[in-house]
């Protein structure tokens, strides 16, 4: 017998002759979905984009925050945060024919992230007010890595595509995506007793570039 | 001199060793102070700890069915998927597939169950480098030792401790006064062996029946980074891990996030489906998951279906008086505290673990913050249901208790014996104290006991009746 | 009749093991505060032991042997009244469920536990008794045992009557909801853990610099008390039961000299 054979064969016994069939398990499992609000703690602020750009720069997520009008002027906010930072002209784009679009003239721009990337810009999906999530689907214009190796993490999400909670996101979601993304903050640890350490294996800083009125 | 290996033994030297104390108190006060201020936060917990119990209720209630629509579902997008009915049939699968992808070293994201299936031991027998990327496994894989606990499993080392084993491995001099530093030195070690891994091990925190996605949540981001670049990324997932879909998931990780760390999300959430698509910038061309028994469906027909709803928050120890006093290391097995103490005779037999269930003061603070309402208490007293039935209670035990219930099912003998108990207690006693008296060292080696009054309530009461 | 605070219910003590033998003075003061809140009390001389050590020893046969004898003790009283929270939740909580599959055992162990009360939730809830008149110049703090705490959820009615008592300061406990290392059997199976809980507790007590630690249970306060002495604290522990029934001025735990 298979060892799957053996443990359905197990898990059968063990729940009985007795059992629902497919149309009443699936009536169970979204009853179980009712009155989200139920269970969802309180936004930030009433309206979700104002909540969101409270959320993540409050201690919970600890990420810097840019707002711009347009997405025209997102090379001049990146180019403002590496001058702050004291950074040069140099980032990873993620192939994103939104980004790539924009007039990127005075950086060095490249696709893909090195091994030790200093900066990388990309675009999340959505964003999520409740947590301060971005959200991101790997795919031909989103590689994962870049999310992961760069030490500074820059993110534009345009203000339409915030959603205010979890459950949102399920709802809008479509088929999905090989890496869903949920990016909240920048990489941090807190194994050595404890203390919190920012920047553990993912990048040390997170940028939002929060796009619209 | 010999070592006591058993259970007063180990947890003697624990209770002795007062650097573990620290190193256990700095971690588990920081996470019952975090937890409870964002509970503070969140007033919805008591009714989304009520969902979340629904819902892995309801998944464990229909475990066949979703374990079938997530093999479909998973299978669909590319995945292959693997059976083990035990951790020997789980190494072996995780093993071969290593072998078969060629793979001379593989780097592992934190998995609590591949460390219940002794993979980290299976893979070094089969000569597979292993490289542990969460910062803690990568803390004590260079001190060769177990995780003491299932978020923090380095909880028990301090960062003198972590400096001197970092200085060694990474060859770079540490200053244990500068942990952002250390851990900027483990980044700077681990990165290059992050990108020319051959193969990725992760655990799960969750499988979606509906799409066949697997859910890992970390806040180092090193799952991505282990499962991302590899040739190929093998997921070992205990089969209760499943959830329906999507927005149950996102109930669950309300609830285990917050009573892990006492965040609200983790850093990085991330649901993988399936291996690299068509048009795919990275990511692995094979993707395997191994759904692993491992006695599960034995616990879900022995009385121990409760304890299948576990999330693995780490709570239950957290607040647990006896882990806080002992540490994980006591427990001798994978999983520590009270759910450790339910869950380790399930996997190596009461026969071996009794001291276990035994050694709780059924005092129930870990059922009271339990994010799915696990009854601890209830299910460690099934253990010791168990060995007293097996005969696994020491026989003074067994004969004390049996001497007490035949005196106390004879309430006029049980007047007269303790009549004349207390009146045998009084000479032991001291200004109203008795520091040492026969039979009674359990308490008096470390406390001293209040002597009685000398007569009975119900003698004294019997005499104010009386007019005496 | 239950329920109704002006009729004088017929009331069982419960007096426990524990205050029968180690301090019967805390019998008497149950006995004085159930006769104030207007009960008509009596004392089963057929009630011993709980059965609590055989039910948390994996004893099953032992515990309902034990309960059998207890329901049938305390048969056909109003309630049942007991000064401990950890033997009343055995009633309340853990009886039924000792008893469970047994078909006439099970329904009276069922009944026996919805009259049975753990005494300051008693006073307070049912009675709406607060004492009067009662007053003792002195600073305290109060360990909430964790059986009557999660089991029988009596967390504010100690609080509300020790309020009532004159001159009496309450300070406040660090972790006064941490287990204190008792565990009934627990503490004497696996004493070295036991000793290191109750180390931790005795230094939270001795930090609010309270002269007396109160409680509801007197194998928790024998333990704390007890570690307190062997480390030569000055603390001073009573049942707050004790303290409600003025009783507050008479010897502490440990202090008794003879009966």
């Amino acid at each position: 017998m298979s060892a799957r054979d053996t443990i359905l064969g197990m898990l059968r016994a063990a729940l009985g002759p007795h059992r629902p069939d497919r149309a009443a398990i699936a009536a169970e499992a979204a009853a179980l979905l009712a009155d989200p609000a139920l269970i969802r703690p309180a936004l930030a602020a009433e309206d979700p984009v104002e909540a969101f750009a409270a959320r993540v720069v409050s201690p919970k997520v600890n990420a810097t925050l840019d707002r711009i009008g347009a997405l025209a002027g997102l090379p001049a906010a990146v180019g403002r945060y590496l001058a702050a930072q004291g950074l040069a002209p140099e980032i990873t784009v993620q192939p994103d024919p939104v980004l790539r679009a924009l007039d990127w003239t005075g950086f060095a721009v490249r696709e893909t992230a090195l091994p030790d990337e200093a900066v990388a810009l990309g675009r999340a999906r959505w964003g999520i007010a409740e947590t301060g999530s971005l959200v991101f689907e790997s795919g031909p214009e989103t590689a994962v890595l870049n999310h992961f190796l760069p030490l500074h993490h820059l993110v534009a999400v345009a203000a339409g595509d915030i959603l205010p909670y979890l459950e949102d996101h399920a709802a809008v979601m479509g088929a999905a995506p090989r890496n869903l993304n949920l990016i909240t903050g920048a990489s941090g640890t807190t194994d050595i007793e404890g203390s919190y350490v920012r920047g553990a294996h993912g990048p040390r800083f997170l940028h939002i570039l929060l796009i619209g009125p | 001199m010999k070592v006591d290996l058993s259970f007063k033994g180990v947890t003697g030297r624990a209770i002795a060793d007062r650097r573990l104390k620290t190193a256990i108190d700095r971690t588990t006060m920081t996470a019952e102070t975090k937890r409870r201020l964002a509970l503070m936060d969140y007033p919805q917990f008591e009714a989304a700890r009520a969902r979340g119990t629904a819902i892995k209720d309801h998944v464990v209630a229909n475990l066949d069915h979703y374990l079938e629509e997530f093999e479909r579902n998973a299978v669909a997008s590319g995945a292959v998927v693997h059976w083990a009915a035990t951790a020997e049939e789980a190494c072996g699968i995780v093993v071969g597939l290593c072998r078969q992808a060629g793979a001379r070293h593989v780097t592992r994201a934190k998995s609590m169950l591949g460390e219940e299936i002794g993979l980290p031991h299976a893979l070094e027998a089969a000569d597979i480098e292993r490289v542990e990327t969460d910062l803690a496994e990568h803390i004590i894989q260079l001190a060769k030792e177990a995780p003491s606990h299932i978020v923090w499993p380095a909880l028990h080392k301090t960062r003198e401790e972590v400096a001197e084993l970092f200085r060694v491995a990474h060859g770079r001099p540490q200053d244990s006064e500068d942990v952002p530093a250390m851990v900027e030195s483990a980044r700077r070690q681990l990165r290059s062996l992050f990108l020319g891994a051959d193969v990725g091990i992760s655990g799960a925190n969750f499988l979606l029946a509906d799409t066949g996605g697997v859910c890992t949540v970390t806040n180092e981001g090193n799952a991505e980074l282990t499962t991302t670049p590899p040739r190929m990324h093998i997921v070992t997932a205990g089969i209760e891990k499943l959830v329906p879909s999507l927005p149950h998931a996102y109930a669950l990780l309300r609830l285990l996030v917050r009573s892990a760390t006492g965040a609200d999300i983790t850093q990085y959430t991330t649901f993988h489906t399936g291996p690299k698509r068509a048009g795919d910038r990275d990511g692995p061309e094979e993707f395997h998951i191994v759904l692993v028994d491992n006695g599960r469906s034995r616990m879900l027909a022995t009385g121990l279906r409760d304890m299948l709803r576990c999330i693995r928050c780490g709570a239950c120890m957290n607040h647990c008086v006896v882990y806080r006093q002992i540490g994980g290391h006591a427990y001798g097995a994978t999983y520590p505290g009270p759910m450790g103490a339910v869950l380790t005779p399930a996997l190596e037999g009461v026969e071996k673990t009794r001291d276990l269930p035994h050694a709780c003061t059924l005092n129930g603070r870990c059922q009271e913050v339990c994010p799915v309402g696990i009854p601890l208490p209830t299910l460690l007293r099934g253990w010791r249901d168990t060995s007293w039935k097996e005969g696994l209670v020491p026989g003074s035990v067994r004969a004390g208790l049996w001497a007490w219930r035949f005196v106390a099912e004879r309430p006029r003998l049980y007047r007269l014996a303790t009549a004349a108990a207390v009146r045998a207690m009084r000479l032991f006693g001291r200004r109203g104290w008795i520091a040492g008296m026969p039979g009674a060292g359990g308490w008096t080696d470390y406390r001293d006991l209040p002597a009685p009054a000398g007569r009975t309530f119900m003698e004294q009461l019997r005499d104010r009746k009386t007019g005496r | 009749m239950a329920g109704d605070p002006t009729a004088s219910p017929r009331v069982a003590l419960f007096v426990t093991c524990l205050a029968d033998t180690i301090r019967p003075r805390l019998g008497f003061a149950a006995l004085d505060l159930l006769e104030a809140a207007g009960c008509r009390v009596e004392v089963p001389e057929a009630q011993t032991c709980c059965g609590q050590p055989s039910f948390n020893s994996g004893d099953r046969a032992g515990a309902a042997a034990l309960a059998r004898r207890m329901i049938a003790a305390f048969e056909g009283y109003d309630y049942v009244v007991a000064p401990s929270g950890s033997c009343a939740a055995m009633v309340c909580a853990h009886y039924p469920e000792a008893l469970e599959g047994d078909a006439e055992w099970a329904p009276r162990a069922a009944e026996l536990a919805g009259r049975t009360h753990e005494l300051l939730s008693f006073l307070a809830d049912v009675r709406g008794w607060r004492p009067s008149g009662v007053a003792l110049p002195a600073t305290a703090t109060y360990h909430d045992s964790c059986s009557g705490l999660r089991e029988l959820g009596v967390q504010a009615q100690p609080r509300a009557l020790l309020g009532a008592v004159e001159g009496l300061e309450m300070r406040p406990l660090a972790g006064n909801d941490v287990c204190c290392g008792f565990g009934g059997t627990f503490c004497v199976k696996y004493p070295s853990i036991s000793n290191a809980i109750v180390g931790e507790k005795a230094a939270a007590i001795e930090a609010t610099g309270a002269g007396l630690l109160l409680g509801g249970d007197l194998g928790c306060l024998m333990n704390m008390a007890g570690a307190m002495h062997r480390r030569g604290t000055t603390v001073r522990a009573f049942h707050a039961a004790e303290i409600l029934a003025g009783m507050g001025d008479g010897p502490a735990i440990g202090e008794e000299d003879g009966a």
